[in-house]
């Protein structure tokens, strides 16, 4: 949440249509600076951000710190690539743009993406480092593409020549399948030394890695144990929330069609069924909704709905109204209405299940019921579909 | 000592302190562990072993804004003998400097500190320029024996006030 005026330092040299990293280093870099620019201004809306590219005809300024992210977008459209990055002119016209900032309560820093052979001596690295740690500017420097002899060095050297109080950092981006945006999420630059990873990264991150289940967060918790903590966490509720979803699409029936992953969460869950624990009051309770729900015309074959899934989850006492809503109109399978999509859809009953007090979804005995509420209802549910397919 | 300092403390001049709007005052190229509040704050400043120190090189910029409208008439800057300050350069109601733009405007005073001065004596300025002072650039452009740090112990402003606390300064002088 600090006041921050940054400056994104672009390399547009040729080294960048190399494609070690997909599809070529100079959309990797524009992503993340997408990326960069998005997390800056969510996370104190006067934030501002500005960029210039290095290479090419020479340092050029596309946007002077500005908080209207479309022009920043809009800027990074057609760039060219060409030249040799010129790392000191682009740090000091960044410096410059940074002193003429319309709001002198921001703090300053450049973020620079160094991904072509650095042609300055590291002396004159270090006067410039110098000369911005003077004038109380932060430093971020990605490191990426070309690992030049030296380079690496003399970019450790500015580092510590601008490094005032952990505010600097540098980030070595190897070639690989990750996209470089990625991993960028993970770091202090995205974070802002660790301020409680902002929101946005979190996202992101959790976004990309909850998508699949089972899938091993590519974020390193050495890097940052906090956010691969809360990936974990939320990867562990969304997990259980697919479980209950994929029994639910079961019982349903399996005319539904889920993604692939959805099938073999389903699987997961039969091997689960085998357990098998005494039903209390609650799974009575359970039973019941879950015996209401089923009486109700499920159709919808059409099925992968996941923003009206996502929707329902959101909104449990929206899936509940409209649950009785169609309780009542009954037995009418042939309305593919949206209700009924909602009601079809197995995140419904997660919904029905988080909104019943003292019923904790993780619990192992509403697994195995809902595991076993599955099993019984495979049959019923092989009997219903040729008459639900009659009906259409 | 006591006599000079207490000629720079008269017509009802007072120290300044109070009237330090702390929520606005920045120092450019301070060090992180000896920061401004160190020569400036109460206690701090009388306190030896604190001083204030620059980081990167031995130029420092201090930027000081009022609470209200003052009249400066003379500072008081206390070093060590060696690696204490030696040009300053002060100028009045110049928001947001920069080392980059310390040549551009002409300081509105220049002090040149002698080690007498370092010891505390205070220096009396323009006193017609600092006439309606609402900030104060102190810009410490090298020290004494162009080493690469320059520390300040102790900065002490004195002056008076433009608008109705001017009874205050009278009962000073009362107190006298």
């Amino acid at each position: 949440m600090v006041l921050e005026a940054t400056m994104i330092c672009v390399d547009n040299s040729e080294w960048m249509r190399n494609g070690d990293y997909s599809p070529s280093r100079f959309q990797a870099q524009s992503d993340a600076v997408s990326l960069i620019c998005g997390a800056k201004t969510q996370s104190n809306p006067e934030n501002t951000v500005g960029v210039l590219t290095m290479a090419a005809k020479g340092v050029r300024v596309l946007a002077t710190p500005t908080s209207d992210l479309g022009k920043i977008l809009a800027c990074m459209h057609g760039l060219e690539i060409g030249g040799q990055m010129n790392l000191a002119a682009g740090i000091q016209v960044a410096q410059l743009a940074l002193k003429h900032r319309q709001n002198k309560k921001q703090q300053q820093r450049i973020i620079v993406f160094a991904g072509s052979p650095v042609k300055h001596e590291k002396k004159m690295l270090e006067l410039i480092g110098r000369k911005l740690k003077k004038n109380s500017v932060a430093l971020d420097i990605v490191n990426f593409g070309e690992e030049d002899e030296g380079k690496t060095e003399k970019l450790e050297a500015l580092l510590a020549a601008v490094n005032n109080n952990d505010s600097s950092h540098m980030v070595h981006v190897p070639p690989g399948p990750n996209a470089l945006s990625d991993v960028l999420i993970s770091t202090p630059i995205f974070t802002g030394d660790g301020e409680g990873g902002s929101g946005f990264a979190a996202a992101a991150a959790a976004a990309s890695a909850g998508g699949v289940s089972g899938y091993d967060f590519g974020v390193d918790p050495n890097l940052d144990p906090e956010l691969a903590l809360a990936l974990r966490v939320s990867m562990e509720e969304e997990r259980a929330r697919q479980e209950a979803a994929a029994k639910k699409a079961a019982e349903d029936a399996s005319k539904q069609e889920k993604g692939g992953g959805q099938h073999a969460i389903s699987q997961d869950a039969t091997m689960t069924e085998n357990k098998t624990n005494d039903l209390d009051d609650e799974s009575a309770l359970l039973q019941q909704a879950l015996a209401m729900s089923m009486d109700d015309p499920e159709v919808s074959h059409d099925v992968r709905d996941t923003d009206m899934s996502e929707a329902a989850t959101d909104d449990p006492e929206l899936a509940l109204a409209l649950q009785m809503s169609v309780a009542d109109s009954a037995k009418d399978s042939a309305s593919q209405t949206d209700v009924s999509k909602l009601l079809a859809d197995q995140s419904f009953v997660s919904s029905v299940l988080a909104s019943l007090p003292g019923v904790d979804p993780n619990d192992s005995s509403v697994k195995d019921l809902l595991a076993s509420m599955q099993s019984q209802s495979d049959q019923k549910n092989e009997e219903e579909r040729p008459n639900e397919e009659e009906e259409k | 000592m006591s006599a000079e300092s207490a000629s720079a403390v008269h017509k009802g001049q007072v120290d300044l302190l109070d009237f330090i709007d702390w929520s606005s005052v920045e120092c450019l190229n301070q060090s992180t562990t000896h920061s401004l509040p160190n020569a400036i704050k109460q206690g701090y400043r009388e306190d030896d072993g604190l001083h204030l120190e620059s980081d990167a090189d031995e130029q420092l910029l201090l930027y000081i804004p009022f609470t209200q409208v003052i009249k400066l008439y003379s500072i008081a800057v206390k070093g060590p003998e060696d690696e204490g300050p030696k040009t300053v350069k002060l100028w009045s109601n110049k928001e947001h400097m920069g080392f980059s733009n310390v040549n551009d405007f002409p300081p509105n005073d220049v002090a040149v500190l002698s080690p007498e001065n370092l010891k505390g004596k205070p220096v009396l300025l323009k006193y017609v320029k600092f006439q309606n002072v609402r900030s104060l650039t102190i810009f410490i452009e090298d020290n004494q024996t162009e080493s690469e740090i320059t520390k300040v112990q102790k900065i002490q402003l004195y002056g008076s006030t433009v608008e109705t606390t001017d009874m205050k300064g009278l009962k000073k002088i009362e107190d006298h």
